[in-house]
């Protein structure tokens, strides 16, 4: 017969919410990514998921004319991108308040979003994000390291994310 | 040791004694026993009473495939489930197990009177019996069959245990941990791929687990298995053991329930019950195996008579002899190995009679070795014994006539009609089959998805072809994800190859319609039932089906389904292609509604969405609501209030002096972008394009068909920049569709879409002296009339937090809506709160809400529209641009139903006597016409108005418009009340305290 294994980790992941940090939702036809990067002193990736680091100022493109910026300088952000509007249509929205970010990371971090997320989550490079799902609530997903993550989820759906990894947690904690 | 356990064989733990109780009474099994195999070591085959004709029943499978060993099973305060499988369920310390179906104790039931007049119970008695009188259905005959139909107990309390979920992708998904996934599983896993192999039984082996004797590469066949899982665990494959696959749906998404503690002594604290998994695989590799068959004859439902292949499990793999003397009945070799495994281990087997009239020399030599008779060309006709079958009578067959029976004496019966390969994971994926003329089963055809079938499943057998087999599979899965794999020959030596002949109920020389051979035992559908179906006109097997309930059971006919269906082709005297076979429907095997539901209960059921002033509200006693996902703040009763009074004190010191509410669930959406305002035109039916910065408008959304989607109030930020609100429950509906044309209808225009609902917390002030509250709190902003008139909005500073005002008023009263980032919604609430106080400021909530706009006439989309109301219905024809060349709904808006005069119109409804209307209430417009009555139309809303001191409603009425100061019926149970049509604005017509 075989055997249960019982593995007790007392710590399998960890759930932290980070702080409220600027972010924007940039949309911009993909023909004028380039110019409106420049305009904005940003590095807008042209591929889906991509990310770029620069100056404190993070970038992750989500789609082939959305960006989502967690800005260092957000008032930078706005007064370039009003002086540029006339030149370069495009629409620049803060989400600071849309949505709250939690770091998941840990040993069984891959495991604990692999419970909500229908992606295939162990295939995503580190240094990539993506627009997906956890459990019913839409989330973008940031891959930081191979056991590092974040997760930006609205507001309101916060809690219900929440209780389900703190039921993850103990699911994990059981060795089962 | 019990007394049918035989010392040295099987794979449980002879040292590990684990206690269980069935119905009572204790009994000691082995640590990895299932239940049935714990019963059949302690000589117990009787399990249960079937559904019908409440027959004794005994263990007739080893597996998942189980009709007849349906037990209740406790594991504690809660935790009772019925209908398990004796055959599935692992033995654990304190299991508690009851049999089903009977009354008062198995060995003796009174519903066994059914079988006494089986007469009355033929295929289709249910439509028979209970046909007349019609006037019994209700009070006798549904009562009745409710009572009868079912099996087992519902549980009744809640359930305590956790079920969880997971997603796995991966390159090559292996249903099926016998010889040929594992092979399949070890090839596609060397070529580098990521693989899965899952079994639904405690550990993998599949059939090697019941054969032992055979060598494969020069190894026992339980060495080669420990060798193989080890190298499979080597290169990285994810072994998952009680898992079953239940359904397998497009793309090669397969669904997997895993038993994570049922077979736990003590399951460590926080393990779920269950987990599924939602497996996503570039490649699917079927490796399921085959179904052993029973053969039809009367009385071969006896408790003792079960699979040949069963019993060779319960040896080998449990060391159980289900036993002391067996015969064995077949047409099949594969049942010949089982009663040599059993000779072998000490048993006697009287006689093995074949049907058919030749067999392989080299079995009838073993045979004779054994000392086994074998009576070839024979068949079986009756068994006898009431709680365990004693004897079997067999007869010969000699050019289709039954020669004179002789009785075997027996203890168990041993049965094989053949194997079925198991096509169920295939047919869900509407995979089409193909009839195999020669071995006469169905075997898969043509394949709709990327998957691979190997081994018993597509009707090889024997060790040698099914290894050879996996490794193909394996090979192919790997080639079609691009990986080269290499091919490996394994060495089979003491190969237990078979054929057989396929049987329909075998041949007997008494009545055939006074035998009970069943076909079906889960459902008790007897062979003479399917005939009789034919015989009554069902030609399709899914008639045949439905009228007999064969294979209907939860067992989805695994053993039933070919027997029946080599019965009615017979019947027809048609090939069974041509009759065809029914189709095998997601979960494989009867499937928790824990595992479906995994998170989804208690606090994570559903999502409940909270606004950032939630808190306040809950800690003021609010009472909620529910309105789509969120919950609001329905009324704040103070202490000795019902809602009733609650909402009337809310409604009357709001339009005396002012109240605030949480208006933050409000759709937002931010449309900027050079096109913003050629979107906003061609999506809404107003004009915008006169609409100033800074002033804002009521927004009406119609979909194609010109009825009304949704509304809200629209500001414009700037030239390019507009800022809507839509319904709460309507927000996200109201992006999509505008992303939809966006993206699909107008990808020109410059335009972008960004929704905001949740970066704004939002506060409406209503009441005379909303302003002189607020004029405290902003700065950047003259809120005076000339100033600031109805209908802005501007960006300024609201209690030091950055905000958009707008003027406007869901109440009829001056009115503003602040919004700030949501993470200061609270402390805005409470800002404007405190700043109220010198003006007895009144927190209200949606009821209030509601009934103030109702006193306006302002509709809620949704409530007093049901998407069949124009704007014209609705009477807002104002909010339409009738200069604009187009918008979402416009061409509809002039279709000839739509400017019919006699549609369903808004109307206010005041009642003659003042009583309260009910919303959702009929409307007539002659309360003496005959019945049934010519509905004019219904109540929409309805409140009692403190304004008003009366009752007021809104209704839609054909050609309501055109009905003003008319009279109409609303008849409830207790009377005929009397409704004068009015305007819907009720309080304040002119508007005058909308401009204060």
């Amino acid at each position: 017969m075989t055997t249960q294994r019982h593995e007790f980790d007392p710590t399998p992941f960890l759930v932290e919410e980070l702080p409220w940090a600027p972010r924007f939702s940039l949309r911009v036809r993909p023909e004028h990514r380039a110019a409106l990067a420049g305009a904005l002193s940003l590095e807008l990736p042209s591929k889906v998921g991509q990310r770029s680091t620069a100056a404190g100022t993070e970038v992750l493109c989500l789609g082939p004319d959305e960006w989502t910026i967690l800005a260092q300088d957000a008032d930078a952000l706005t007064t370039a991108s009003s002086a540029a509007y006339a030149q370069i249509p495009h629409s620049l929205v803060e989400i600071s308040d849309r949505e709250i970010t939690l770091r998941i990371s840990g040993a069984q971090a891959l495991t604990a979003l692999t419970t909500g997320c229908p992606r295939d989550v162990e295939a995503m490079p580190v240094g990539t994000g993506a627009r997906t799902l956890f459990d019913t609530a839409t989330i973008v997903l940031w891959r930081d390291d191979r056991q590092s993550f974040r997760i930006d989820v609205w507001r309101s759906f916060l809690p219900h994310v929440h209780a389900i990894l703190d039921q993850v947690l103990v699911e994990l904690k059981s060795g089962l | 040791m019990s007394r049918y356990r035989i010392p040295g064989m099987g794979r449980v733990d002879p040292a590990a004694t684990v206690s269980f109780t069935f119905d009572g009474r204790t009994y000691q099994g082995l640590r990895g026993d299932t239940v049935a195999s714990a019963l059949l070591a302690n000589g117990v085959h009787l399990m249960g009473r079937s559904f019908k004709y409440h027959r004794p029943r005994g263990v007739v499978t080893a597996g998942s495939e189980e009709p007849n060993a349906l037990i209740g099973t406790s594991r504690g305060k809660g935790r009772f489930e019925p209908n398990t499988r004796a055959t599935v369920q692992e033995l654990r310390a304190g299991l508690t197990t009851e049999s089903q179906n009977k009354w008062p104790r198995l060995s003796f039931d009174i519903g066994a009177v059914n079988d006494r007049a089986y007469m009355l119970f033929s295929a289709g008695f249910y439509y028979k019996t209970f046909m007349w009188p019609r006037s019994f259905w209700d009070k006798v005959y549904e009562p009745f069959i409710r009572a009868a139909a079912g099996l087992g107990k519902s549980p009744t309390e809640v359930d305590p245990d956790s079920y969880a979920h997971r997603n796995l992708h991966t390159d090559v998904l292996v249903v099926g941990g016998g010889p040929a996934g594992i092979s399949a599983a070890l090839t596609a896993a060397k070529s580098g791929a990521r693989v899965v192999l899952v079994d639904e039984n405690p550990e993998m082996g599949g059939s090697l687990l019941s054969d032992p004797s055979v060598r494969i590469d020069g190894r026992g066949s339980w060495a080669w298995l420990a060798e193989q899982l080890s190298q499979l665990r080597a290169v990285g494959v994810r072994l998952m053991t009680r898992t079953t696959a239940i359904g397998y749906y497009h793309q090669n998404f397969v669904g997997l329930v895993e038993r994570v503690t049922d077979h736990l002594d003590q399951p460590p604290h926080g393990a779920p019950r269950e987990r599924m998994w939602h497996v996503r695989a570039e490649q699917v590799v079927l490796a399921q195996g085959a179904l052993e068959k029973p053969l039809v004859f009367d009385g071969n439902d006896r408790p003792g008579v079960m699979l040949a292949g069963a019993a060779q499990t319960y040896l080998n793999r449990y060391g159980v002899k289900v036993g002391d003397n067996a015969a064995v009945v077949t047409s099949h070799d594969s049942a010949y190995y089982a009663a040599f495994d059993l000779v072998d281990a000490g048993a006697r087997v009287a006689a093995i009679a074949d049907t058919r009239d030749s067999v392989r020399p080299d079995l009838l030599d073993a045979a004779r070795k054994r000392g086994i008779q074998v009576l070839t060309g024979h068949t079986a006709t009756a068994t006898e014994g009431r709680l365990r079958v004693k004897s079997v009578r067999v007869n010969p067959v000699r050019n289709g006539q039954v020669g004179a029976g002789r009785k075997i004496a027996c203890d168990v019966l041993l049965i094989s009609g053949g194997w079925t390969p198991s096509l169920h994971l295939f047919s869900h994926t509407k995979g089409s089959l193909t009839w195999d003329a020669d071995s006469r089963t169905f075997l898969p055809n043509h394949k709709t998805e990327a998957c691979q079938i190997a081994g018993a499943g597509r009707g090889l057998w024997g060790y040698g072809p099914v290894l050879e087999d996996g490794v193909k599979a394996g090979m192919a899965a790997a080639q079609a994800l691009g990986r080269s794999a290499e091919g490996s020959d394994a060495r089979v030596e003491g190969d237990r190859p078979g054929t057989g002949s396929s049987q329909k109920e075998l041949p007997t020389d008494r009545s055939p319609g006074k035998a009970k051979a069943f076909v079906d035992y889960q459902n008790d559908v007897t062979a003479k039932d399917i005939r009789l179906a034919v015989r009554e006109g069902m030609r399709s097997i899914e008639h045949v089906k439905r009228y007999t309930t064969n294979g209907m059971a939860t067992d989805q006919g695994k053993m039933s389904n070919i027997n029946g269906l080599m019965i009615a082709a017979d019947a027809l005297g048609k090939e069974p292609p041509q009759v065809g076979l029914t189709t095998f429907r997601p979960p494989y095997t009867p499937t928790s509604f824990g595992a479906f539901a995994g998170y989804h209960k208690g606090a994570t059921f559903e999502i409940t969405r909270k606004t950032p002033i939630d808190p306040w509200a809950e800690a003021r006693g609010a009472v909620f609501e529910p309105v789509s996902l969120w919950r609001r703040a329905w009324y704040f009763p103070q202490a000795g209030e019902d809602m009733h009074a609650a909402v009337a004190r809310e409604c009357r010191m709001t339009r005396a002096s002012v109240g605030m509410f949480d208006a933050s669930t409000l759709g937002k959406i931010e449309v900027a972008g050079p096109d913003a305002v050629e979107f906003m035109n061609r999506m809404y039916t107003n004009p915008w394009t006169k609409l100033a910065p800074g002033r804002c408008r009521y927004g009406l959304l119609l979909g194609e068909d010109g009825f009304i989607r949704d509304d809200g109030v629209i500001g414009r930020m700037s030239q390019d920049l507009f800022h809507v609100t839509t319904t709460t429950g309507g927000a996200a509906r109201v992006m999509n569709m505008m992303e939809d044309y966006l993206q699909t209808e107008w990808p020109d225009l410059d335009v972008w879409l960004t929704s905001t609902t949740e970066q704004w917390a939002t506060v409406a002030l209503n009441g005379p002296n909303a302003r002189k509250v607020l004029e405290k709190l902003v700065e950047g902003q003259d809120l005076s009339d000339e100033a600031f008139p109805h209908m802005s909005v501007a960006e300024c500073t609201v209690a030091g937090l950055p905000a958009r005002l707008f003027r406007i008023s869901f109440t009829g009263e001056l009115g503003f809506e602040v919004n700030v980032p949501a993470r200061h919604g609270l402390q805005l609430w409470k800002a404007i709160h405190d700043a109220g106080q010198q003006y007895d400021i009144c927190p209200y909530g949606t009821e209030t809400m509601h009934v103030l706009r109702a006193e306006k006439g302002y509709i809620i989309v949704g409530q007093d529209t049901d998407g069949t109301v124009t704007p014209q219905d609705a009477g807002l024809d104002w909010a339409i641009g009738k200069a604009k060349k187009d918008f979402v709904g416009k061409r509809s808006l002039s279709r000839p139903d739509i400017v019919a005069p006699n549609r369903k119109q808004l109307v206010g409804l005041l009642t003659e006597d003042g009583t309260k209307l009910e919303e959702g209430a009929q409307i007539v417009l002659d309360p003496n016409q005959s019945l049934p009555m010519t509905m004019a139309g219904h109540v929409t809303s309805s409140y009692d108005s403190v304004a008003l001191g009366r009752p007021i409603a809104m209704a839609v009425v054909t050609g309501g418009h055109g009905m003003m100061g008319k009279t109409v019926h609303i008849p409830m149970p207790n009377g005929t009340i009397r409704a004068t049509v009015t305007s819907t604005n009720f309080y304040d017509p002119t508007g005058e305290r909308l401009k204060a």
